[in-house]
């Protein structure tokens, strides 16, 4: 009996033996299959590996381009204003030059008037206030370099746009020494060494920036700022501007 | 009194179109500095300066720093101090005036709210 019973759990240990075998036949193929992607997949890593150490290396490059051309857009900036200042001084000499030239024909003028009133029958006065009177010329002149200033201004708005992208582009150098110190990481883990500091990429980081630096002339955030700043008018203690602002910050 | 202006920002670009926006304006008395610490190094040694325009961004010492630190010194603590900056958003808007600026321009500005700004500072404070 005890024997059947022995006999009974041997053969139902080869059954599971059995069963098994049969498992792992159907299993082989897929390791198999697992074996040889996994032999795929490593030059894919080294291919990764070398992708990212390229990158890397690739990103001090462009932080310092983009560092240059900020630098080099100041520089024109810089150029440019120096040429407006010039523009503009050449203009004040304008402006005075026509107010002299005013001040001296309007003097001519009031002595021609004179001369005409002790001279009443003398033709060449008369010539005289007809040609020297250059008035519209003048208000030409005027107008001209109104127009010219006004320009001159508008150049000098435009220039602050220098600034504006200047913000922009440290903004986006932050974001590419940001990537570069996560896949220098990675970098680092991928060849199991120990993370250092990386001080060579985070060189221009620092310039001060406003990611939401924009260049737009609708005056909406002016309109905000003003109406902000109206509402803090006679405002005197902190509690006070606390109290204020205290709903609308959040 | 005449106004004496200290133009405070880290662009030379933003700060020789300030101060051209001052002088076509009509105001040619003024002094500038690259940032917050360079401007506090000069309102301690020149007490001529009764105006502060400053930038926000700028290293070392922001602008928002400059102004605390300009109103926690009972020497300077009411000097007159505008903001220009790129920064628009309402909770900043809200933190300058929080930290007690007596006005704000968002880039980009034209000379003509800068009077006006000015204007309406002088009209308010004691320069």
């Amino acid at each position: 009996m005890e024997l059947t019973n022995s006999m009974e759990k041997l053969f139902e240990k080869l059954g599971d033996l059995k069963s098994f075998f049969i498992y792992g036949q159907k299993l082989i193929p897929t390791l198999q299959k697992i074996l040889n992607f996994m032999q795929d997949t490593v030059p894919l890593l080294e291919s990764v590996n070398k992708s990212i150490a390229e990158s890397t290396s690739k990103i001090p490059k462009a932080t310092n381009q983009l560092h240059s051309v900020s630098n080099a857009t100041e520089l024109a900036t810089t150029e440019i204003l120096d040429l407006v200042d010039g523009i503009s001084n050449e203009l004040n000499s304008i402006f005075s030059k026509t107010s002299e030239l005013k001040n001296r024909l309007q003097k001519q003028k009031e002595l021609a008037e004179k001369l005409k009133s002790k001279y009443q029958n003398d033709n060449e006065i008369d010539e005289f206030l007809s040609y020297s009177l250059f008035d519209d010329e003048l208000c030409f002149v005027d107008a001209s370099s109104n127009k010219i200033q006004e320009s001159i201004m508008n150049i000098t708005i435009a220039l602050q746009v220098q600034d504006i992208t200047a913000q922009q582009l440290a903004s986006v150098n932050h974001l590419i020494n940001s990537i570069q110190e996560k896949l220098s990481g990675l970098l680092l883990d991928l060849n199991g060494k120990e993370r250092e500091s990386d001080k060579s990429s985070s060189q221009h980081e620092s310039i001060t920036f406003n990611e939401n630096a924009r260049y737009v002339k609708d005056n909406q955030s002016q309109k905000l700022a003003d109406s902000l700043v109206a509402q803090t008018n006679g405002v005197k203690s902190q509690k006070e501007i606390d109290q204020l602002f205290s709903n609308k910050n959040e | 009194m005449a106004l004496k202006f200290l133009v405070v920002d880290d662009s030379v670009t933003m700060r020789r179109i300030v101060m051209n926006s001052l002088k076509q304006i009509g105001h040619e008395n003024f002094v500038e500095a690259a940032d917050g610490r360079d401007a506090l190094i000069k309102l301690n040694s020149d007490d001529s300066i009764n105006f502060i325009i400053t930038d926000w961004n700028m290293p070392d010492v922001s602008g928002l720093e400059l102004v605390k630190q300009v109103r926690a010194n009972p020497k300077t603590a009411n000097l007159p101090v505008l903001m220009v900056t790129t920064r628009g958003m309402k909770e900043d808007i809200i933190e300058a005036l929080n930290a007690k600026v007596n006005n704000y321009i968002v880039k980009p500005f034209t000379p003509q709210v800068l009077r006006e700004k000015i204007e309406q500072i002088i009209s308010t404070v004691n320069v």
